[in-house]
């Protein structure tokens, strides 16, 4: 990368290094997106092509046989359901719980301010590990008080993904709600607004973008979870979710790959649309967030 | 002046009341287990022998640290964490420099890039073991293939690498996301300034885009480092911990004390265990993110 310091030849080596700069990124790209084209590939390819000796990155005669497998053999449609009740649950209460949290800690002064700030975030730093067991235990006396909240039931798991998403739900909130100009508030007093009118007819649509780029990091974090699924839906097979029901395809007989990879793809979308429609917000949020 | 204070006392909850259902929320489902765990933790309690709990102090502690697959499993957290948070920032950091340019695509380019961080870990997990590492039909062999080194079986033989490359590959478009938000946030003037007074391209970069991006790649590597400590899936998919202990991470090997074995009281002590550590080592990381806390705008 060395640059000459005459001008003409600087323009004219600029180029060579451009292009280098282009293929390597489309290469890169590439390699990181080749699992996902497996994936996708495979639930797209007849039974016979998956598991031959002589594998294709390529079919030619793609088929839904997979789909249709992951649809009427094993009730993946219900699993499919419980994610997104339970993703859709946790990312609505999160914005709500989270957008009054961030108001509460940009907007007013009280005491305390600071200590309550660290501690949303040191709540944030328990591994996850350390709550399962008496996690479990909490959510079995819920269920006896509450069916719907305790174990083998959704609620339970809409619960648990709500406590863990909002410190950082919180935490980026701060930076959008911060960057509307406190003149704002003042002028809406003045206009005889009382503060919770403020709070939701001017200062909530203004905070929208900003709620809605961040609630694509709670419904990942609800949508992939594993570990919390395994854990609290243990009977109920009817009650679990997708990441779960992928497991069912691994038989004794012989992995089913068509349907697990299908299963995959099918799982992936909905994130995949969700963050496509929210990614530029969210670039923009998290500069906002850092900056505080 | 009492009667001031009192005014000012209740405006003061009218002021903290926004906040309060987020703060009881993440302390009753975070905090307060973590207050059991350090019970059960001082139990002999194993749920295979009903009735035999009993309160035996810090004995668990002991057992837990005397546990040579304990102290394996330990090192194996670390590693894991350490080597995926900085080869995937290092990683993001070029990507993010690579993207950071306009090309035609560039929106396509970019979203297939970040689809790894969007599949979920588990499917990632499985297609990394097939797709990438099986010793027949894995990519990995067949690009080695040239080399004379097709025949390796990755997840059997380097178990530990093999996770951590999945992990890599999902969280290295994370750093991304986090160092692409930094340099778009980066205001092009102080950099065509530079470029004025003469500055190479290697020089602006050391001295202008890297101090900016710094608080960005540190807050990748906190966040990072906060949701690495809980994988459960890849391991659970690739290795299953295994062979023996050699690719387990503590949050799979309290899950197999507790659940597979059921063993409460150790597990619990494991649990324990693993938050003070992290509380130790975070001290550091959260002194970071008081960095982009207090020094508001600094850096306009």
């Amino acid at each position: 990368m060395s640059i000459p310091a005459t001008r003409l030849p600087r323009r004219f080596l600029r180029r060579p290094g451009r292009t280098l700069a282009e293929i390597t990124t489309v290469l890169v790209a590439a390699a990181v997106a080749f699992p996902l084209y497996w994936m996708v590939l495979t639930a797209f390819k007849p039974r016979g092509q998956i598991q031959s000796s002589d594998p294709r990155p390529w079919t030619s005669t793609p088929t839904l046989e997979n789909f249709r497998q992951v649809f009427t053999a094993d009730d993946f449609g219900r699993y499919f359901l419980n994610s997104v009740v339970v993703a859709t649950a946790v990312v609505l209460l999160s914005l709500l719980v989270s957008f009054l949290a961030a108001v509460a800690l940009t907007r007013f002064r009280f005491r305390g301010r600071t200590v309550l700030l660290v501690m949303i975030l040191i709540a944030q730093m328990v591994p996850v590990e350390a709550l399962t067991i008496p996690l479990f235990f909490l959510m079995r006396s819920v269920g006896s008080a509450v069916p719907q909240f305790g174990l083998n039931h959704l609620g339970s798991l809409v619960l648990v993904h709500l406590a863990f998403s909002l410190p950082f739900a919180i935490w980026m909130l701060r930076g959008f709600v911060a960057a509307v100009p406190e003149e704002l508030e003042e002028a809406a007093t003045l206009d005889g607004a009382g503060r919770v009118r403020f709070t939701w007819q001017v200062l909530f649509p203004l905070v929208a973008p900003g709620l809605v780029a961040m609630s694509v990091l709670s419904f990942i974090h609800a949508w992939n979870d594993f570990l919390f699924a395994k854990t609290f839906i243990i009977s109920a097979t009817q009650n679990q979710t997708l990441p779960l029901a992928i497991l069912t395809f691994f038989k004794p007989t012989g992995n089913d790959w068509g349907a697990i990879m299908a299963g995959s793809t099918l799982m992936t979308i909905p994130v995949l649309v969700f963050f496509v429609l929210v990614q530029r917000h969210l670039i923009s949020g998290i500069a906002g967030a850092v900056k505080g | 002046m009492t009667k001031q204070s009192t005014i000012s006392r209740a405006e003061g909850w009218r002021r903290r009341g926004p906040l309060l259902p987020a703060l009881i929320f993440t302390i009753v489902v975070t905090q307060v287990p973590f207050a059991f765990t350090l019970y059960y933790s001082t139990q002999s309690w194993n749920l295979v022998r009903p009735g035999s709990r009993e309160f035996i102090g810090l004995r668990n502690y002991l057992y837990v640290f005397r546990d040579s697959q304990f102290r394996e499993v330990a090192l194996n957290t670390v590693i894991l964490i350490a080597g995926t948070v900085l080869i995937s920032a290092v990683l993001g950091l070029a990507v993010a420099l690579l993207l950071n340019r306009t090309f035609r695509g560039r929106g396509v380019v970019r979203t297939l890039v970040i689809t790894p961080f969007l599949i979920t870990p588990v499917a990632g997990a499985l297609l990394w073991k097939t797709a990438m590492f099986d010793p027949v039909f894995g990519l990995v062999n067949f690009v080695l293939q040239p080399l004379g080194l097709g025949d390796v079986e990755w997840v059997s033989q380097f178990p530990l690498a093999s996770v951590m490359a999945n992990l890599i590959w999902r969280w290295t478009p994370f750093m991304m996301l986090l160092i692409l938000a930094g340099l778009q946030s980066m205001p092009t003037d102080v950099l065509e300034a530079g470029r004025v007074d003469g500055a190479g391209p290697i020089t602006l970069f050391r001295e202008l885009t890297l101090p900016h991006l710094r608080r960005f790649i540190e807050l990748g590597v906190v966040l990072g480092a906060i949701y690495l400590i809980n994988t459960f899936g890849a391991v659970y998919m690739m290795t299953q911990g295994g062979p023996g202990v050699e690719s387990a991470n503590l949050p799979f090997y309290i899950y197999q004390r507790a659940f597979l074995g059921f063993d409460i009281g150790q597990a619990a002590a494991m649990g324990v265990i693993t938050v003070v550590a992290t509380i130790l080592i975070s001290t550091l990381a959260l002194r970071l993110l008081f960095k982009t806390f207090t020094a508001t705008r600094e850096a306009a």
